[in-house]
């Protein structure tokens, strides 16, 4: 239902720190269609080529201030990731992406307050790194 | 006074996150079509919310002055399920629909919408809060999660004991719909494959007889109703089915004894046909009953035709709304005069 929201086109790039790439983002909207703390993220998922990145390895930031883990967003309920703000996934991977073509896999997946069951949206997009 | 049109701002989300207009370019968008007023989710076009900053409520209180825009609504929501380990207590739901409550007042709102399965306990103790601030408290009435579900059932007794006039309903349309959304059906099939075409045939069958699946899912002992799940031959058939089983076709009639209770109106919008009319829904008898029910408030234009819009094709909110406040308004002086 919120597939178009995941995955905002050509925001994929390796990140370098002090020289060195550790790792690759993107940008992505909210599967939802209001703001919510960012507690109420179910979870992130990203795969590369078809191979799962491990969840420990996956950090987020709703707005570039602050970044957290997975696990440490279960507790956040001060901070919220707004509607129309892209939030930041990164992935801690040495060397990031290699060079050439990518299938880049992003989940993202929201509980919502009132439907059941959680809201999932996924993209997956060719991913170009020179 | 009367019955009024606005736009939920909600009708305009791709607009906002795709970045083509901001709040006061859709706010400047709702008053040219004529509405009198907008509906808004804080927690949509605003940051922060509920205890947002006193310049955000400047920016706010400014547009409105600036447009002289009616407040039609504030949409509220209440995140339960906040926490992965656990609900949120009844301490912290009550705390959170009352800073809510703050918050409506010094947007310049006087209905609130509290989102279906807010449990009809935060009322009584949010109340005097209610009365304060001169914000009434009312819970959504949607297809699907509306009359015959219990926490819905429970608001409205809990409503019919406390008897204020800051306690109501807001229905939905989605409960009077003739017949099923095309534009659905049609993104089902594009995306998921062919449905089966005794499905439709049976679907259109339900409609027509004045019933739906979700009051014939209800009369049956595993959920749903047997001959619509003997139908089921694909996924695209099994998500076709949940999906319709979400619409209703209820008689109007059933909210008679609720009338004096109902603070505002969603008008649900799928398709707006080249006639002027929206495809599901018979606008102009739904308007003819509140008109006739002494309704004096807002019906907002909701648009969720938006969900059924195939991936990267372009989503027709603006023509859709603009298609639907023109019928609305066309009814209202109709009716009224």
């Amino acid at each position: 239902m919120f597939d178009g929201n995941v995955f905002i086109k050509d925001t994929c790039k390796n990140v370098v720190e002090d020289g060195k790439v550790i790792g690759f983002e993107m940008q992505t909207h909210i599967t939802y269609y209001r703001g919510i703390p960012l507690s109420m993220i179910n979870y992130l998922k990203v795969a590369v080529d078809g191979e799962e990145m491990p969840e420990e390895d996956i950090r987020f930031t709703p707005d570039g201030i602050d970044w957290f883990t997975l696990k440490e967003m279960e507790t956040v309920s001060a901070i919220k990731w707004e509607y129309g703000t892209p939030g930041t996934v990164r992935v801690l991977r040495k060397g990031g992406l290699s060079k050439g073509h990518h299938q880049v896999r992003l989940t993202v997946c929201t509980r919502t307050a009132y439907i059941p069951v959680p809201l999932e949206g996924n993209m997956t997009r060719d991913v170009e790194i020179a | 006074m009367g019955i009024k049109a606005s736009v939920s701002l909600y009708s305009l989300q791709y607009q906002y996150l795709q970045g083509k207009m901001n709040l006061e370019e859709i706010i400047a968008f709702v008053k040219g079509l004529g509405s009198d007023g907008i509906e808004l989710l804080p927690d949509q076009m605003l940051h922060g919310t509920p205890e947002p900053t006193e310049e955000t409520y400047q920016m706010w209180n400014a547009l409105v002055r600036k447009y002289g825009i009616g407040l039609a609504c504030d949409d509220v929501f209440l995140n339960t399920n906040m926490f992965k380990n656990r609900e949120l207590t009844k301490r912290e739901c009550i705390s959170l629909i009352k800073k809510e409550i703050v918050m409506a007042h010094r947007l310049g709102f006087k209905t609130i919408r509290l989102v279906s399965m807010v449990p009809a306990w935060v009322i009584e103790p949010c109340l005097e809060t209610a009365i304060e601030n001169d914000v009434s408290l009312n819970i959504e009435i949607h297809a699907g999660l509306g009359f015959g579900v219990k926490k819905t059932d429970e608001y409205i007794e809990e409503m019919l004991r406390l008897d204020s006039p800051y306690v109501g309903i807001v229905p939905d349309t989605s409960l009077y719909m003739k017949r099923a959304p095309r534009v659905m059906t049609n993104y089902i099939a594009a995306v998921m494959g062919n449905l089966n075409p005794d499905l439709i045939k049976y679907t259109d069958e339900v409609f027509a007889s004045g019933t739906d699946f979700f009051q014939l899912n209800l009369k049956s002992s595993d959920g749903m109703d047997p001959k619509l799940r003997s139908m089921i031959k694909s996924p695209a058939d099994g998500f076709y089915a949940a999906n319709i089983s979400g619409y209703e076709n209820r008689r109007l009639e059933e909210l008679d004894s609720l009338a004096k209770y109902i603070k505002h109106v969603h008008f649900k919008l799928y398709e707006m046909t080249d006639e002027g009319d929206e495809y599901s829904i018979d606008y102009k008898e739904i308007l003819q009953y509140l008109h006739d029910h002494d309704y004096n408030g807002y019906v907002s234009t909701e648009y969720e035709g938006n969900r059924w819009v195939l991936p990267d094709h372009e989503i027709p909110e603006v023509a859709q709304v603009t298609a639907h406040q023109k019928m609305i308004q066309r009814y209202i002086k109709e009716i009224e005069g």
